[in-house]
């Protein structure tokens, strides 16, 4: 129950973002979602992807396993009613990204990633191939520290999105998109590594990204 | 302890009724490590500091990481006890010597500088740039040499040091329950026994310890005792020969408490250390004709350490680790002189043994030995220009041989100027570690390490039963395994305008191939990754490092030095010359890293510097004034690129004042008080070895 409440005000805050988003300086609340646009490029702040909720009888945190798809052509945080269509193109569960295709989805979307900072890939490279998932065992963003977008470091226990790694979207419906994760934290700043792990775990799994079409 | 003061007053009364005095101090600036033979320092080609007896003294150094810490170029790090990085290389790549003869018993590469006593040390040579054409293994950045007390004077020397600190209150209370105390005790003596010159020294220091680990946060005293002894006897065998033997014995036991922190997790722990080391040093020189030297030295050490750790949150489950490791050498070194040219070959033969818990078994001993053979000419073509060559041969059972060659020339057009130059190679041969270690975390996903040897045949089990899903191209190279090599070069200038001015600049340069590092090399079915040791790295350093002496007046004296120091990866350096390494922005967003941001190896501060000033009235009144500075180092890569720029995680550049001064009290005994940290510097995650400021007084007794 208390993990439906902050959905309903998040999706309630989207709305308000979503009617506002023509004012020249709107006031963002930094810890909150909200998806704003400049130029053809859409930054999404704070979406929550399945964050913590307790912890695992070995101590680890958990979350409750929970996605939160969103549509990269519409810009939208899509309901979970609707994981089963192909309304969405990413989905997001911490450190599991999924596209909309094989095990994850019924659409035609796929993934792979790019080397190279976003501003530099203008084109899809005529040699690349869009992985698809195949949920649980391996998935198109591959998982795991160093391999596709992230970077974990267990002494300090933070995360960090490694910088130059651009994913490369095929939509649920063939359209491209290229994405960059910028944070994995609520309000889209890491904690510093002396910050008590309490805070580093509240506020993990809070994704900060920005796309544009192709 | 009731038992060693006891002893203590016992020997003391023995000894001191029999002394007689003879104190002559003996300041001839002579150096050994540089060319393997007694070298007055203005005839040296390459680099080193001195530093004396006197030095040690009154620095009021207890262990050899208190006085490293206060000379020119070197940083003391942290992490599997402290080591001391030299020339921007890691302390692996230092060898360290007590009497020419390598101290082992290291652990990640690197030898706990703690674990070293300094009582009983006449002086320590530090040579700096690559050794290894003298001393082999591990003298890459360079060698320090504990250089023991001879004995041949009766003498008799006591001192009693108390110490106290509180880095939480900064002042602290004398033998308060919440202080960290200190108690040395030491005891040193010479005589004479019919033909034999003997003399000892005996450690005893009882401290409490601040157990830190990385990420640790626990500042609870822990007792440290460390016990070293040292004996050196010396007997001339008629006119022309000389038998020396060093025994050296160090026993440390150390309790530990404190905790650590993985993946959000933390693991309270206690338990206790405890390290043994022998060493044995017999030596025979032999001098038939007065232009002919032939030393015979052999050599035998043992270091058996000993960790058991109990986990408060897993009782069930205790950490116990053993690590044995023996060596064993015999060499023999002709030194020739011959008109101009000194001559020097030498063979050698070594085996070096371990057995650890952290291998295989603890019942199978692992072995490697080397077979090795120097020579070096030092060539005084006329009163301006001495050239040096040397090379060595090690030929090594496990590895491929390693040559290695230096050549070093000095120049000298008159009394005020002189110049240096040397090139030279060193290696350091991989260690059993790299070889045999066998780890398997199952904590954290159920990775593995596995030393090269153990890799190879437990993948090919493995692999043979179905048990491994990828075979990376690196478990092909796997047999390869090589020493890591580098090539220096140091390029320096003196300058003494008048006999109380001396300025000296080193220019210095490090390219070192054929780094060992952990790849993955195959993943097992279940996905869990194994880890292996191969030579991919290479990285460089460089800088430049100045000191001067000024002797103002006859009691007062000026020193100091300042090192400025640039390393770097060499592969990283060329993707980002090529732009492939990222960074971010202020906004979050990526971008290319730029050439400057690159901050070059980890744990290395840019600017170094160091001063020290005396004030000596008489030989046992004085005041004793020591600074050091290190600039920022990155500690971590915190943004993600994997390589350490200006935005990483870096510790903040510190000051560190060092005070102590002397008075006698009466004709024997002298009183010596001192202050370290004066400023109270602490940084508990970046420095966790090191204490807050410290209160000392010491009686030293001497006759």
């Amino acid at each position: 129950m208390n993990t439906k409440f902050p959905l309903l005000l998040l999706s309630f805050l989207f709305v308000f973002a979503a009617c506002e988003k023509d004012k020249p300086t709107p006031v963002v609340d930094q810890r909150a979602y909200s998806v704003s646009t400049s130029g053809n490029i859409i930054t999404v702040r704070n979406l929550p992807g399945d964050t913590i909720v307790g912890t695992t009888a070995q101590g680890q945190p958990i979350g409750a396993g929970r996605y939160s798809f969103f549509s990269l052509e519409t810009g939208q945080w899509i309901p979970n009613a609707d994981s089963n269509s192909a309304r969405w193109d990413l989905a997001f569960a911490g450190t599991i990204l999924r596209v909309n295709n094989a095990t994850s989805g019924p659409g035609g979307g796929g993934a792979f990633v790019y080397n190279g900072t976003f501003e530099s890939l203008t084109s899809v490279p005529t040699d690349s191939t869009f992985r698809v998932d195949n949920h649980p065992i391996s998935y198109a963003i591959t998982r795991g520290s160093g391999k596709a977008w992230y970077t974990y470091d267990g002494p300090t226990n933070l995360l960090t999105p490694i910088p130059g790694r651009t994913l490369v979207i095929r939509t649920a419906n063939g359209q491209r998109a290229k994405v960059e994760i910028l944070n994995y934290y609520r309000g889209g700043t890491t904690p510093s590594a002396s910050s008590a792990d309490s805070i580093k775990t509240r506020d993990q799994r809070f994704f900060h990204f920005r796309y544009s079409k192709m | 302890m009731r038992h060693f003061l006891f002893l203590f007053v016992l020997v003391f009364s023995t000894v001191a009724s029999s002394a007689q005095l003879d104190s002559l101090r003996s300041m001839d600036e002579v150096v050994i490590t540089a060319t393997r033979q007694e070298r007055r320092l203005g005839n040296v080609a390459v680099p080193v500091t001195l530093i004396q007896r006197q030095q040690i003294q009154q620095a009021g150094s207890l262990r050899l990481r208190d006085i490293l810490q206060e000379q020119s170029g070197l940083f003391i790090t942290s992490g599997f006890g402290v080591g001391v990085q030299m020339q921007g290389l890691n302390p692996e790549h230092t060898l360290i010597l007590v009497d020419g003869q390598p101290l082992i018993g290291r652990t990640s590469g690197i030898l706990d500088l703690n674990r070293i006593a300094v009582a009983g040390i006449k002086r320590i040579e530090i040579v700096k740039g690559p050794s290894s054409s003298l001393y082999g293994s591990e003298a890459m950045a360079g060698v320090i040499n504990l250089i023991t007390e001879n004995p041949g004077t009766r003498s008799l020397e006591a001192s009693l040091r108390y110490g106290v600190g509180n880095p939480d209150q900064g002042w602290a209370l004398p033998f308060a329950s919440t202080s960290f105390q200190q108690l040395d005790l030491n005891l040193q003596a010479g005589y004479q026994l019919g033909k034999w010159k003997l003399r000892q020294s005996n450690d005893l220091l009882f401290s409490d310890g601040i157990s830190f680990r990385p990420f640790s946060t626990d500042r609870v005293p822990r007792p440290i005792r460390r016990l070293t002894h040292q004996t050196t006897l010396q007997r001339a065998l008629g006119s022309k020969a000389e038998f020396r033997l060093l025994f050296r014995a160090n026993q440390d036991r150390i309790q530990q408490e404190f905790s650590v922190r993985n993946n959000g997790q933390v693991i309270d722990s206690y338990g206790r250390e405890q390290n043994h080391e022998l060493n044995l040093q017999p030596t025979l020189t032999i001098r038939p004709t007065e232009h002919i030297r032939l030393h015979t030295r052999g050599y035998f050490t043992r270091y058996v350490g000993d960790q058991q750790l109990n986990f408060i949150q897993k009782p069930d489950s205790s950490y116990l680790d053993r690590f044995e490791q023996d060596l064993y050498r015999i060499e023999q070194q002709l030194d020739w002189t011959r008109g101009a040219s000194d001559l020097i070959v030498g063979l050698g033969y070594q085996s070096d043994q371990a057995r650890s818990t952290r291998y295989d078994a603890l019942s199978s001993r692992k072995q490697n030995r080397v077979a090795y053979a120097f020579a070096q000419w030092e060539w005084r073509l006329n009163a301006q220009w001495i050239s040096i060559a040397g090379m060595r041969y090690d030929d090594n059972q496990q590895f491929a041989a390693a040559f290695t060659p230096k050549w070093a020339i000095r120049f000298k057009p008159n009394d005020q100027w002189s110049f240096n130059a040397s090139v030279g190679q060193g290696f350091k041969a991989p260690d059993f570690r790299q070889l045999y270690l066998n780890f398997t975390n199952n904590a954290a996903g159920g990775y593995s390490v596995y030393g090269t040897q153990d890799a190879i045949r437990i993948i090919r089990e493995l692999n043979r039963i179905g048990q491994i899903a990828e075979l990376k191209p690196e478990f092909d190279r796997l047999t390869e395994l090589s020493p890591e090599f580098s090539t220096g070069m140091n390029l320096g200038a003196e300058y003494r305008p008048s006999q109380t001015v001396h300025i000296r600049i080193n220019g210095f340069r490090n390219d070192i191939r054929s780094l060992i590092d952990v790849r993955q090399v195959a993943t097992r079915i279940d996905g869990s990754q194994i880890f292996s040791y191969l030579n991919v790295k290479r990285a460089f350093t460089q800088g430049v490092e100045t000191e001067f002496r000024w002797q103002l007046k006859t009691s007062w004296q000026l020193s100091g030095g300042y090192q400025w120091l640039r390393t770097g990866d060499k592969d990283e350096w060329a993707r980002i010359k090529k732009g492939l390494e990222y960074t971010r922005s202020s906004d979050g967003t990526s971008r290319v890293m730029n050439k400057n941001e690159y901050v070059g190896l980890p744990n290395r501060s840019k600017h170094q510097a160091q001063f020290k000033l005396t004030y000596q009235p008489s030989e046992t009144r004085f005041v004793f004034l020591r600074g050091f500075y290190r600039s920022r180092w990155t500690v971590a890569n915190s943004n993600g690129n994997g390589v350490h720029d200006v935005q990483d995680e870096s510790a903040n550049g510190f000051v560190q004042i060092n005070l102590s001064g002397g008075l006698p009290l009466r004709k024997n005994l002298q009183l010596q008080a001192g202050i370290e940290n004066l400023l109270n510097h602490q940084d508990i995650s970046y420095l966790p070895n090191f204490p807050g400021r410290n209160l000392y007084l010491t009686l030293n007794f001497k006759l």
